[in-house]
């Protein structure tokens, strides 16, 4: 009964769905708010999101009419529970997690693919032009930037020995973070690139670069599917930003300051807040590529990165 | 298997409403159409309604950003016709308003350039800039954009002694700004990645499809109203063209960006040698029967007004050939075998003002389908 009780709390409130809407929607505030101050202009008030969220789920759910199906209407939904469901995977308090299982970081990976796939499904079945192009967009950036995320965090297993998230993080509290070891610098910088694909942000917005196809696969979506996507778009820069705190930067540690004690999830916030505002000074500083050039960089030269860094760990003790 | 991308009349790359349909195989672009007529305003019906007088401020509402441009060239032309000369200084004064317009015209374009192909900052960085000659301009003539400097033989305000400091030291500060576009320009790797080699119009294409303005001259084509048919103070001025080389999006936008100095180059120069003198020459406009044909270049390329006078204080035709127009036939050329994701920046290139563009269009009501029409048809119709 306990155990019930727990897992609802832990999938609802803390640190799944509650606390992981209302950090997100803050850190995607925080960074429009820094996106203006670097553009020079004053940007939207931090908590913009929340009510741009709340404007859009207050809206009437219109469909059009050449989308009306089972899976346009579901796939935000599934986008969301996917999302919020890594988060309980995630180490935020301390090393363990919500859930763990035996080998949670192949679960991670997979359920972050989720969101991805929905999107191109709802793109496919909006029966927009827009929406087709943007989904074909998505696949190819999939194929793009997965490859170098999953050989990255192989390179982590392999350093660590384990699939296991909370591992690698008691590893970490250990050996010190796995960003100042000279073999995974170069995984760090495959996987910060990866996740900037990941997130959608420039120079990888491909999928959804409004001046060329609206929003993309999203262009259908209004009211409060639209507002869903927003809040699983929100929760997953989190998400990548915690999964890559935990990966390579420690994850959630206590420490303790002039006597009290200052819990992990303090740690989690900074070190997230810290990785999403570099990935806000990366989309600031460049230009949308083509799909093919996105692709190419990812093949050769991220994908490189990767390698090396695997091939490092494998072979210099 | 080919399918169609639908740009317009509404959608986010378009600033105007105006209607392309792309052929697309995949990303590939095999085939574009292009319907005008979106924004036609009927304005050369209303401009043969109205009197030379109030025609000015109708010319000055043909387009938005190059307005100072338009007044100039229908005021010049109807001096023209008058047979008069307007004032040595009002010639300068109006070459200085032009060249700041040009300014913030090749700024603007920037900034929409770079919203384009995803560069969100530079776009406002560049905007930010524009307001520096918006100023120059709301102090020189009183309005940040329809300055209604102009008037027939010669200009309504005179460039105070006292300003000439102030619109230096603004030029000063342009000029930083713009070297520094243009070093961004041609260093960043992802504004290179997407303005290269892409959108090329060749110099052959670009002769035989008449292309005007820096969309011509950045295919190599050395043509430029103000040196090869001088009007007002451009006689007296010196500047260089700029031309490149490439016809791509980059040479396109680099020859902008480098007109950008040039403009200052001639603001700084006629603020010199501006001559003293009155402003403005009084014109009776009983204006007898007579035509006549006015080029000059604006911002985007070739501005053409032909009048028609018949003896009264009121125009019988007028007819605006805007640069845009002029551009079109060069668009096909220039897109077929790109990709969608060029789309945005590649129309972006020709610098498209469709407001001002847009004339005549004709539906048949029972088909609701676009007719063209012979100018014979169109003759026999009138009648």
């Amino acid at each position: 009964m306990m155990e019930v009780v727990n897992f609802v709390i832990n999938s609802l409130v803390f640190p799944g769905l509650l606390f992981a809407s209302l950090v997100g929607l803050f850190y995607v505030g925080i960074d429009r708010k820094v996106t203006g101050h670097m553009q020079h202009r004053i940007g939207p008030p931090i908590w913009q999101e929340y009510l741009d969220v709340g404007k859009l789920l207050s809206k009437e759910d219109i469909t059009p009419g050449a989308a009306q199906s089972f899976i346009f209407n579901i796939v935000p939904l599934v986008s969301l529970g996917a999302i919020v469901t890594v988060m309980l995977f995630l180490p935020v308090t301390s090393a363990q997690p919500a859930l763990t299982s035996v080998a949670d970081l192949i679960v991670i990976i997979y359920l972050l693919n989720i969101p991805a796939i929905c999107v191109m499904l709802g793109g496919y079945s909006s029966g927009s032009p827009f929406g087709a192009l943007g989904a074909g967009r998505h696949v190819v950036q999939l194929f793009s930037y997965e490859f170098v995320f999953i050989l990255a965090i192989i390179a982590v297993v392999a350093r660590v020995g384990s699939l296991s998230l909370g591992t690698v993080v008691d590893f970490q509290a250990q050996q010190g973070w796995l960003v100042l070891d000279w073999r995974l610098l170069p995984a760090v910088i495959a996987a910060l690139i990866a996740a900037q694909g990941k997130l959608l942000r420039v120079p990888f917005d491909i999928p959804e670069a409004e001046s060329e196809i609206v929003h993309g696969a999203l262009t259908e979506y209004s009211g409060p599917k639209l507002a869903i996507w927003r809040l699983a778009y929100d929760i997953e820069t989190i998400v990548v930003a915690g999964l890559l705190a935990a990966l390579f930067f420690g994850g959630p540690t206590t420490y303790v300051i002039g006597g009290t004690q200052i819990p992990g999830i303090v740690d989690f916030l900074i070190k997230t807040l810290a990785i999403v505002l570099l990935a806000t000074t990366l989309r600031n500083i460049m230009a949308r590529l083509r799909i093919d050039q996105a692709l190419k960089f990812y093949w050769s030269f991220a994908a490189l990165l990767a390698i090396i860094s695997l091939v490092l760990v494998l072979a210099v003790p | 298997m080919t399918f169609v991308v639908p740009i317009g009349p509404q959608h986010p790359a378009l600033k105007e409403p105006e209607f392309f349909r792309f052929e697309v195989k995949g990303e590939e672009i095999v085939d574009v159409d292009i319907h005008l007529g979106y924004a036609h305003r009927g304005i050369e019906e209303a401009l043969s309604r109205r009197n030379y007088k109030h025609n000015i401020y109708l010319s000055e509402r043909i387009c938005g950003i190059c307005n100072v441009v338009h007044t100039t060239t229908y005021c010049q032309a109807v001096e023209q016709l008058a047979g008069v000369e307007p004032p040595e200084r009002a010639k300068y004064i109006r070459a200085i308003i032009m060249e700041l317009e040009r300014i913030h015209s090749h700024l603007l374009w920037l900034g929409i350039a770079a919203h384009q192909i995803g560069f969100n900052t530079l776009f406002m960085l560049a905007w930010r800039d524009r307001e520096y000659v918006m100023d120059l301009r709301e102090m020189i003539s009183g309005g940040r954009v329809h300055s209604a400097t102009n008037t027939i033989g010669g200009v309504r305000r005179d460039v105070k002694t006292e300003h000439v400091p102030t619109i230096l030291h603004g030029l000063e500060k342009l000029e930083q700004s713009t070297k520094y576009y243009i070093n961004l320009f041609g260093s960043d790797r992802t504004i290179l990645a997407r303005c290269t080699n892409l959108g090329v119009l060749s110099k052959k294409d670009a002769i035989k499809f008449c292309a005007v303005g820096p969309l011509a001259r950045a295919s190599d084509v050395k043509t430029d109203i103000r040196r090869d048919d001088p009007y007002g103070a451009y006689d007296a001025l010196s500047f260089n063209v700029v031309i490149e080389r490439e016809g791509d999006v980059w040479a396109k936008g680099m020859v902008r960006l480098r007109e950008i100095l040039e403009s200052i180059r001639i603001v700084r120069q006629a603020l010199k040698e501006m001559p003293g003198g009155p402003i403005r020459t009084r014109v009776s406009l009983q204006i007898p029967p007579n035509e006549t044909v006015e080029r000059t270049e604006a911002p985007r390329g070739e501005l053409f007004y032909y009048i028609r006078s018949n003896g009264t204080d009121t125009p019988e035709r007028v007819r605006v050939r805007t640069p845009t127009y002029g551009n079109f036939a060069s668009m096909k050329s220039m897109f077929v075998g790109g990709t969608v994701a060029e789309i945005p920046i590649v129309m972006w290139s020709i610098d498209p003002c469709f407001g001002c563009n847009d004339r005549v269009t004709l539906v048949d009501s029972r088909t609701d389908k676009t007719r063209v029409v012979s100018f014979d048809e169109l003759r026999r119709w009138r009648k």
